[in-house]
């Protein structure tokens, strides 16, 4: 096929007006020191909370001793730990494992601290038997076979865990002593990591970048050049004033999404790095980071084209953006704790968010479990229903801040694949309604 | 529908056409008004093929006429047709209008290489065809040397061939030029005439709009006046002239001696009076204005006489338009 054959269509002279007002477009916002200020704001933005989030996998957090047995409460020189594991009496300072015969010697009370760490096993069924005691305090302790099986299950010394749907929560019975110490800085990390991949995600990304930047880059996409003037020399051409309007965003998301693309990229590499775990890199967390671009590519998709519109509208069409960047924070945190409200739907974060939520679902399926795992911290947690969660273990309160489950009432797949069908159609709506408008204004 | 991203090589036409027998231009008692302000009203005019300059003072409704026509702006009554077809409704008649505004901002940031090309495509022309056509045009316009410099940096009349250039992309058969010499300098001035007169040679339809009398006469003598939103004349501006000597017209001339040269003057027939408001000034009363001014370079030159400046105070639009709308004078 020649040169010369090719464009015959009139989709190829289609697409010679939209490369041509499109890098029109990128040249304009790259001569323009707002953009540049915009964009590099928000990755100053995001950068500090990447920075904490370094400092905090850097930072041990300290072990606590969830069972209380590192303590010697009878003075002997003997932890209760090791007194329990002796069948000697905590209590009494006369009885402990040295007078054994033979003689035990004291064990340092850091052996009693973290001692028996969470290994449960994530499972999807409604019951899951799990758990085992690392430290042997209860499967080689002198308690009573029937007192070994708290739970009643016929296995002594395990955990058994009971998801209810309707509350969409584990129970948890635990044999005593089993999986009763966590270790802190195991769960803390990997809970930090998460709800850091979640928070960034959903606030940072969803919310802050995907709000602001067509704020400032799109609304005048339009308007800015009707009252200029040099909208007249678009417009003086052959070209629909709705082909303009979406040409001119092709340029605009040829700025923004790439940007979004390499800010998404570092911090899936940083964290893929620094993340908790004993793999070289967290490949897994690849699919909650590439959701999170998704979302946030649609939604600076779904805001330029409303907020262009809104430019398009009035004049200051900024001062109409800002009661909806008002709204969509208001429905960025509600998302993040009642995901299931209908208010949701009138919104474009709960949509995006619907997204990240839904990969975070498939990439951790074990979420609800380790959440459950965090509020009870090894029985410790269990018996502060008077004290709330001040004993759950580190990381738990940011996690289930961050993570929220699927609202819609459908499977991850489902819920991805609605939500973007939402999020094109919302931007398509916008674009036919700004498009009306500005076919509309009369440009003076 | 495979997106033709190499963009080489040579474009298609378009498959709109205009209707045959019409009018490139008409306005069919068009009126436009904002809110309680009539800016043009009534107005009805058929153009095809020529220069024609559309005279009228600030506020007259010239350029209003011309974003009716451009479909910037939607008329209140009436109906304007471009080529046949309503402006307002579809952009497909520009592919054969050149439009350059009023307007002063431009798109500083880029060279009128880059503008000029960038604009071309929208015709729907490839990269290569947009650069070539740019080339092509820039130079028509005598921009070739600094065509790769900043428009930020051009001087007001680099600024207004730019604005030709990048309209006279594709050729266009209509060019609407909205007050193309206005903050020019006298070079400026020049070329830009030269350019619409060759546009007029081309056999192009020309409409240009000027609130300068000497502006237009210049260029064309093809003449609409507007006055006040309504069409006051239309036709050969000699012709309306001839009607502007019958009655009496002011010429004030600064010289050295007024008395010697109003004894030169007054051997013509056509001046019927002479007053000395100095001894600088003179102020000639004539019926003749166009044949006075015929013969009055002969008499300076051939009497040596020492002028500093003709104010023509009533050669102007002002005068015409009173005259016109049978204001007295």
């Amino acid at each position: 096929m020649s040169k010369k054959e090719r464009g015959e269509t009139i989709w190829t002279s289609l697409d010679r007006k939209a490369t041509a007002i499109a890098e029109f477009t990128m040249r304009q916002y790259r001569t323009r020191l707002s953009t540049w200020v915009v964009l590099g704001v928000g990755f100053l933005a995001i950068s500090v909370v990447l920075l904490f989030y370094i400092e905090a996998m850097n930072t041990e957090i300290e072990a606590i001793d969830n069972d209380g047995d590192s303590e010697d409460s009878d003075g002997d020189g003997y932890v209760d730990g090791q007194e329990f594991k002796y069948g000697t009496d905590i209590l009494d300072s006369n009885s402990h494992p040295g007078l054994l015969d033979p003689s035990i010697e004291p064990e340092p009370a850091s052996m009693y601290i973290n001692e028996d760490d969470y290994d449960w096993d994530y499972s999807d069924a409604s019951m899951i038997t799990t758990g085992y005691d690392d430290d042997g305090d209860c499967r080689e302790s002198q308690l009573l076979p029937s007192a070994q099986d708290g739970n009643s299950d016929g296995t002594p010394c395990n955990i058994i865990l009971i998801y209810n749907a309707a509350t969409d929560t584990y129970l948890i019975y635990a044999d005593p002593n089993v999986d009763e110490d966590p270790d802190e800085d195991r769960y803390g990390k990997e809970a930090q990591h998460r709800a850091f991949i979640l928070g960034v995600g959903k606030l940072g990304f969803v919310f802050l970048l995907s709000i602001f930047i067509p704020l400032f880059l799109a609304t005048g996409l339009i308007r800015d050049e009707m009252t200029s003037g040099t909208m007249q020399y678009m417009t003086a051409k052959p070209i629909a004033r709705g082909e303009i309007f979406l040409y001119r965003m092709l340029g605009y998301l040829a700025i923004v999404w790439p940007y979004l693309l390499v800010v998404c990229s570092l911090l899936a590499i940083v964290s893929g790095f620094m993340g908790p775990g004993d793999q070289f890199f967290r490949f897994a967390d690849l699919g909650v980071w590439f959701s999170i671009l998704i979302a946030a590519l649609l939604a600076t998709l779904v805001y330029g084209m409303l907020f262009a519109f809104l430019g398009v509208l009035w004049k200051y069409g900024i001062i109409l953006a800002l009661p909806i960047a008002a709204w969509e924070l208001g429905m960025a945190l509600l998302s993040m704790s009642v995901p299931e409200s209908s208010f949701l739907r009138m919104s474009v974060v709960g949509w995006s968010m619907s997204i990240i939520d839904s990969a975070a679902y498939l990439v951790w399926p074990d979420m609800d479990m380790f959440t459950a795992a965090g509020a009870w911290a090894g029985g410790s947690g269990e018996t502060s229903i008077l004290f709330g969660t001040g004993n759950a273990l580190p990381g738990y309160g940011a996690l289930e801040w961050a993570q929220s489950d699927l609202g819609l009432g459908m499977g991850p797949y489902a819920t991805t694949i609605v939500s973007m069908v939402v999020l094109v159609c919302q931007a398509a709506f916008f674009w036919f309604i700004g498009q009306l408008i500005f076919k509309s204004k009369e440009i003076v | 529908m495979i997106p033709d991203l190499a963009q080489e090589g040579a474009a298609v036409e378009k498959e709109w056409a205009p209707e045959s027998q019409a009018p490139v231009v008409m306005f069919n008692n068009v009126g436009k008004t904002y809110g309680r302000y009539q800016a043009i009203g009534g107005i009805s005019l058929a153009l095809s093929g020529g220069v024609t300059g559309i005279l009228g003072l600030n506020g007259a409704g010239k350029s209003t006429l011309f974003k009716l026509l451009m479909g910037k702006l939607q008329p209140t009554q009436g109906e304007v047709r471009l080529f046949g077809t309503n402006p307002w409704k579809n952009p497909a008649p520009y592919a054969r209008v050149g439009y350059v505004p009023e307007n002063e901002n431009m798109h500083d940031w880029m060279t009128a290489f880059e503008f000029v090309s960038t604009f071309a495509r929208l015709h729907g022309l490839t990269r290569d065809e947009a650069k070539s056509e740019a080339e092509r045009v820039l130079e028509f316009v005598g921009l070739t040397d600094v065509m790769h410099k900043k428009i930020g940096r051009y001087s007001k009349g680099m600024r207004q061939r730019a604005k030709i250039a990048h309209a006279l992309v594709n050729d266009p058969d209509l060019i609407i030029l909205d007050e193309p010499l206005q903050g020019c300098d006298p070079l400026a001035r020049t070329t830009i005439m030269n350019v619409i007169r060759e546009l007029g040679r081309m056999g192009r339809t020309v409409l240009l709009s000027s609130h300068i009398l000497s502006e237009i006469e210049r260029i064309t003598e093809q003449i609409v006046i507007l006055h006040q939103g309504r069409l006051l004349a239309i036709g050969n501006l000699h012709a309306i002239r001839e009607q502007l000597d019958n009655i009496p017209h002011t010429i004030e001339i600064e010289c050295g001696d007024a008395k010697a040269l109003a004894r030169d003057v007054l051997s013509l027939e056509v001046v019927h009076g002479l007053q000395f408001p100095s001894s600088s000034k003179l102020k000639i009363f004539t019926h003749h204005l166009g044949e006075f001014h015929q013969r009055l370079p002969k008499i300076i030159v051939d009497n040596e006489h020492d002028v500093m400046a003709i104010n023509n105070p009533d050669d102007d639009l002002q005068s015409i338009l009173k005259y016109l709308t049978g204001g007295v004078r």
